[in-house]
């Protein structure tokens, strides 16, 4: 019960603290974008327009007042869920991004998971095997893997399964002629809800790569911080007073090393799996999957401000909740924080 | 015992098996960024309209005038993957010494003032860490143009962080030890304090950051060229070739590998070294992890 | 299980060596290891550090370090040979037959399983408990270590404890198997001195309760001779002398063992001068090369025959053994006489602090409210010209408080400090330069008071580094040279680094870098614990040196009673911030007014074996726990 408070205030403080750094970063987007050399104004009109239509444009579009006015009724609108209309795709940003947002967190979730399964299980075994000629070769492998980021992994298994051996599909969500529930976005939820095992294994299919490509390109440094947390965790006294008092070395490990150990590994997951998400941009172009990565990089081409601002604004949001996600589960685990 | 002779052992990291390698990996990328023109075959934009995504030379059908092959445009890959390494160590160096400046000057002084100052620091950084370093370098460079000034630029903004996270602990723990008290009781000031006294300290890990950092500017880089927001396209990048080739993806896979493979082994040399400075340098490594 | 009738040793080991076997040289760390340990008994080991007494609890264990083995002789438990026991029927024994306590209560616990967690876990295993009955188990066995509130304290986690109740619960433990052998490593040397002297009473009942056999490691000779019934001494990885505790004690035989208890300042009776053991105990590696006694070069009674070969263990009494053909010359070995008193005659007062107060806040937070608590609460004193005044307190008691106050790394939030009157309270920047003229200060931990990237000659000068006078490499080589001599190093010690010397050594530098400008006044803050006792003689007798030499005061904290009495002409008692007592050394120590000085004097062991040790004074308001 004292946890669950402990926990709650923690909540509170940190969606409190949240409140202004998300103001500070859209200010931040607001000024990035507005030194942008393009005139918003004259892309929304079509391309013979004359310059009373720009100029007329500009006004109604409030480009003409002052920056910090601009920023104010910008906010404005973004607190009553207006982020504004695409110029290129001619659609409210909230609904474009809606639409791409939940096959985003999809595969970032499945992402999380793989790197996580991935890290624990490569940590684990180059501590197991310290000390010896294997942990020297899983060492070195493991700095190989640290040199391939998710861009490259993603091309590489696009490569490998999908072109050499085509034994899974690199392009999209689904493949043509497959029937696509529509509840919530989230594909796979979606498709289970609805008992539509074809659309299911399908979407799994198309999972597979991206998914692995993420989670592989993190979980070494995971695995890195794992192994030098457990070998600090080793060399601490209550190890060494654990054997003496003739506890297995299984029980040691899993009981008191492993406890300790996942703290700091903890704490690293918190700030990688915010830069995973923001991997998933490059992953989502590289297999075309429908999310907010392709959705922004669109939008970069044809310079289609609202939509930056939007999607930009998003992923910091995501990265956020990840971090609040993370800090509470590490102080469910670390006592040293919860009670005094 | 050190002694002040000549024919002093080599000092222990570079004695170690990963920073020569790294440094070797890294002396081969330099040389064939400087001697670009003597090396590369062909001209990397020239196009060979009739020899277009020809196979490398072992393969059937390959041209010995392009021993990599040549991509849509019938330009030579290996012309480009040379001439590329020139973008790709330009933004390594300058990008990670620019972000190294930025963000160990703030680590410095936030770790050794302490109180408002280092909350105020501390804020800016979770600000900017609560942006994915790839979305905040796209926006930076939406916001920027396109150039190779300010894909260096866009990295330093986005990177200062990682320095500035990472050296401010370790300026924390080095503010405590006694010998930084001694020094301000023998009245050194607050500058020398830092230089003399803190710096010589946060070295090992600054370096090991630096060496790491690079590979990250390697990566950045290449996704910006990627995605088109990088150098213009004369000039040869690396990204920009993973891009072209993925239109050709059947027709001519090694296109594709090439350039994943100069980044790859690029970003390795950086990590490899890094991780070899990091072992012999960094005093707070355990003996286990060590040997 | 009670107490074994028979008369078979627990533990018994013969000839027993352990070596480093590494790829490129081996060295023994243990050599003619022979002792026996009987059910019931305790036998003390002691030694300075790195004599190997951590090493023979490790045997036992058989965990040794990496690239360690026995490589001759036997260590049975029992009548069962421990090194070549299958590895699952020793793990068997550890926790129950063979429980052990740390160095380090406090590390000793895993930080995120509660105390209740990390019992259960333990009462499990051992059979004890079974389901749920073990908290009624556990609390049992709180009660018999005297821990009050253990319902309470199974819900707690290692950091909200005290270090003596950490140690406490590890006692608790260790014992609730009833274990035939208890293996304690300095068990108190991590703890304050009243509760040090509680656990060694507390291991004692125990003992005595379970039958338990014990081996109590420790570098304090008079502890070990407090507890023990036999003590073997070690030096350099072999036994000097061993025998019954009161008679090794009272007439040692061997020339190492009467220089280490005269090298210990006494806490009762006249004040006497200390032995100084030159140098320091030689590197095993060396050792491997010397054919003689080990300790010969540093013995006053070697001579020529003692180098030709290694003496053997003979004996010299009954159950009393020494490695030393010349026994009989061992009592010859006097302390020096005490240097003559020096009158401080109406003592110019040079520092003066009126009702100093700090208060200490938690860090800067725009949203969290800042909590403060006292470390130092209104506290008076002052220091004569040529003074040594000693701070005496347990952990947290404010001492480093007070003297981070004076020195001006932190300014009173209340109070007056006046330096040669000029007030110096408000710490500003022309403060600052005049107190440094006057006041430096020797920082306790040499690992973290040197910095590690510069040379020791360039930490010395350093001073000229800053004011930018004799700066230039030539003075400064001069000047460090100087020093170097001053403090006893060779002068090549200049172009070492901090990590090529020794813990004394370090602390000797540290001492240099403090007396370069020559300051009035010196600031030392437990300059010498951690260190043996043969490097702690050499520092006090160092300090005295230069005290006759350039006549400065000192400030010298310190929670070790017998070396301020040895060193200081006034001592200040501190408690929770506050001076409880204050006084001409002799005065305090002899006539104690505060209950609180009178049960820090009381937790010190006695100089004399045979007297009466009563550590736990039960004085209202002064129990710690
Ligand atoms: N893990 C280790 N690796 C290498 N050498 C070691 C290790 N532990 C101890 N030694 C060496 O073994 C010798 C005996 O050490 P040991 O720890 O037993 O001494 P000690 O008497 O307990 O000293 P202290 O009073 O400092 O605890 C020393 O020379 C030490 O350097
Ligand atoms: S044998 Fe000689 S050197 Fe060794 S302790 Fe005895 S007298 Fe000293
Ligand atoms: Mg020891």
């Amino acid at each position: 019960m004292r946890m669950f408070a402990t926990i709650a205030k923690l909540l509170v403080k940190r969606v409190l603290t949240a409140i202004p750094i998300l103001l500070l970063v859209s200010a931040l987007l607001f000024c990035i974008l507005r030194i942008l050399p393009v005139d918003p104004a004259a892309m929304s009109l079509p391309p013979n327009a004359t310059v009373q239509e720009v100029e007329a444009m500009r006004t109604e579009m409030g480009l003409n007042l002052p920056l910090y006015q601009q920023y104010g009724i910008w906010l404005n609108k973004l607190f009553h869920g207006d982020i504004g209309r695409s110029i290129h795709f001619r659609q409210d940003v909230t609904s474009l991004i809606g639409s791409t947002l939940p096959a985003t967190i999809e595969l970032a979730v499945i992402a999380m998971m793989v790197a996580t399964v991935f890290g624990l299980a490569g940590g684990l075994f180059l501590f197991y095997v310290r000390g010896t000629r294997a942990e020297a070769v899983m060492d070195f492998v493991s700095i190989l893997l640290l040199s391939l980021p998710e861009f490259l992994w993603s091309l590489f298994l696009l490569l490998i399964f999908g072109v050499f051996f085509e034994v899974l599909p690199f392009t999209g969500r689904l493949s043509p002629g497959f029937e696509r529930p529509l509840v919530t976005g989230f594909l796979l939820f979606d498709s289970l809800i609805t008992g539509n095992i074809p659309t299911l294994l399908n979407a799994l299919q198309h999972m597979i790569l991206p998914c692995l490509a993420l989670g592989i390109a993190l979980s070494p440094s995971l695995m890195r911080v794992l192994r030098s947390s457990l070998l600090d965790a080793y060399q601490d006294d209550y190890i060494q007073q654990a054997r003496l008092r003739g506890l297995s070395e299984k029980r040691i490990l899993i009981r008191h090393g492993l406890k300790n150990a996942i703290l700091p590994t903890l704490s690293l997951m918190g700030v990688q799996f915010g830069f995973l998400f923001g991997g998933t941009l490059l992953v989502e172009i590289i297999y075309s999957y429908p999310g907010m990565g392709n959705l922004m990089v669109d939008a970069i081409r044809n310079a289609d401000l609202p939509i930056i601002q939007g999607a930009g604004l998003t992923y910091c949001v995501a990265v956020l909740v990840i971090s609040i996600v993370v800090d509470s589960l590490y102080l469910i685990l670390n006592p040293k924080l919860r009670v005094r | 015992m050190q002694q002040h002779a000549k024919g002093r052992p080599l000092p222990l990291w570079l004695k170690s098996g990963r920073v020569q390698t790294g440094l070797v990996i890294i002396f081969i990328l330099v040389v064939c960024a400087i001697f670009a023109p003597y090396l590369a075959p062909n001209d990397p934009n020239e196009q060979n309209l009739l020899s277009i995504l020809t196979p490398p030379v072992w393969a059937d059908g390959g041209d010995a005038m392009f021993p990599l092959g040549t991509d849509s445009l019938g330009r030579c890959v290996l012309s480009r993957l040379i001439f590329g390494a020139r973008v790709a160590l330009t933004v390594a160096f300058t990008a990670s010494i620019g972000a190294m400046i930025v963000g160990a000057f703030f680590a410095h002084v936030a770790g050794y003032f302490g109180g408002w100052v280092d909350w105020m620091i501390g804020r800016i950084v979770e600000i900017w860490l609560s942006f994915p370093p790839v979305i905040l370098s796209l926006i930076l460079m939406v916001g920027l143009g396109t150039g190779l000034r300010n894909v260096v630029l866009a990295i330093i903004l986005v990177d200062w962080t990682r320095f500035c996270r990472v050296l401010r602990s370790e300026v924390i723990v080095l503010r405590r030890r006694d010998y930084v008290s001694a020094a301000q009781l023998i009245g050194f000031s607050h500058w020398r304090t830092i230089t003399r006294e803190i710096l010589p300290g946060t070295l090992p890990l600054l370096i090991t950051l630096m060496s790491l950092e690079m590979g990250v500017a390697i990566i950045v880089e290449a996704i910006l060229s990627f995605v088109g927001m990088s150098v213009g396209s004369e000039t040869a990048a690396w990204g920009q070739m993973i891009a072209d080739a993925r239109q050709n993806i059947y027709e001519a896979p090694f296109n594709l590998i090439a350039p994943i493979f100069a980044i790859f082994f690029a970003v390795f040399g950086f990590n490899i070294l890094g991780d070899g400075l990091r072992r012999t340098l960094d005093t707070r490594l355990t003996q286990t992890e060590r040997t | 299980m009670a107490i074994l009738p028979t008369k078979n040793p627990i533990l018994s080991a013969q000839n027993l060596c352990v070596e480093s076997v590494g790829a490129k040289e081996s060295f023994p760390v243990l050599t003619d290891l022979n002792f026996s340990l009987e059910p019931g008994k305790i036998l003390g080991l002691v030694g300075e550090s790195g004599a190997g007494k951590s090493m023979i609890g490790r045997t036992i264990s058989q965990y040794l370090p990496k690239g360690f083995a026995v490589t001759k002789g036997t260590l049975a438990f029992d009548g069962e040979d421990l090194v070549s026991m299958l590895p699952e029927r020793r793990r068997n024994l550890l926790g129950r037959d063979i429980a052990f306590i740390p160095q380090e209560p406090l590390s000793g616990l895993n930080p995120v399983l509660t105390v209740g967690q990390q019992i259960k876990e333990h009462l499990l295993r051992i059979g004890l408990a079974s389901g749920e009955n073990w908290r009624e188990r556990a609390l049992k066995e709180f009660e018999s270590v005297h821990l009050p509130h253990g319902a309470a304290l199974l819900e707690k986690y290692p950091h909200q404890l005290s270090g003596g109740m950490c140690q406490r619960i590890l006692i608790a433990m260790a014992f609730a198997s009833r274990p035939r052998l208890l293996i304690a490593d300095e068990p108190t040397t991590a703890l304050d001195v009243t509760i040090q002297a509680r656990i060694v009473k507390l291991i004692a009942e125990m003992q005595k309760r379970d039958g338990t056999a014990v081996i109590f490691i420790t570098h304090d000779l008079r502890l070990a001779s407090q507890i023990s019934d036999e003590i073997m001494v070690l030096y350099a990885g072999r036994p000097a002398e061993r025998g019954p505790a009161k008679q090794l004690f009272s007439s040692p035989a061997h020339p190492y063992t009467r220089c280490l208890q005269l090298a210990n300042p006494t806490i009762t009776g006249p004040r006497r001068g200390l032995f100084i053991l030159p140098e320091r105990m030689p590197g095993l590696r060396v050792l491997k090369e010397l054919k003689g006694c080990r300790f010969a070069s540093r013995c006053p009674n070697a001579i020529e025959a003692c180098t030709r070969a290694e003496p053997p263990l003979a004996d010299i009494g009954p159950n009393h053994i020494a490695a030393c053909i010349r026994t009989e010359k061992t009592p010859d070995i006097v302390p020096p006489p005490l240097a003559p008193g020096r009158e401080i005659a109406s003592a110019r007062i040079h520092l003066n602090g009126e009702k100093l107060t700090k208060a200490y806040t938690t860090a800067w937070s725009p949203f969290a409210k800042r909590s403060s608590f006292k470390a130092v609460n209104s506290v008076d004193f002052s220091l004569g010209e040529g003074e040594f005044v000693g701070i005496v307190g347990e952990s947290g008691s404010g001492k480093s408080s007070l003297a981070r106050l004076v020195v001006g790394l932190d300014t009173p939030t209340d109070g007056r400090i006046t330096l040669a009157g000029r007030d110096i309270t408000a710490n500003g920047n022309a403060d600052r330069a005049y107190r440094r003229e006057y006041i430096q200060m020797v920082f306790q931990d040499p690992q973290s008071a040197l910095n590690p990237r510069r040379r020791i000659g360039s930490i010395v000068t350093q001073a000229n580094e800053a004011s930018g006078l004799h700066n230039s490499t030539r003075e400064r080589m001069d000047r460090a040279a100087e020093l170097l001599k001053e403090i006893g190093l060779p002068p090549d010690a200049a172009m070492r680094f901090p990590s090529q010397l020794s813990g004394g050594q370090k602390q000797r530098v540290n001492i240099a870098r403090a007396l370069c400008t020559l300051p009035r006044i010196l600031v030392a803050d437990e300059i010498v614990s951690g260190l043996d006792v043969s490097v702690q003689a050499q520092l006090l007798d160092l300090l005295l040196k230069l005290r006759d030499e350039h006549g400065f005061s000192m400030l010298f904290i310190s929670h070790d009673l017998s070396v301020v009495r040895y060193l200081c002409d006034r001592v200040m008692v501190m408690y929770r911030g506050e001076v409880v007592e204050s006084g001409r050394t002799e005065t305090v120590f002899a006539d104690p007014k505060h209950a609180y000085t009178r049960s820090l004097l009381a937790a010190v062991p006695p100089d004399d074996v045979n007297a009466e040790w009563s550590p736990v004074l039960a004085e209202a308001g002064y129990q710690v726990e």
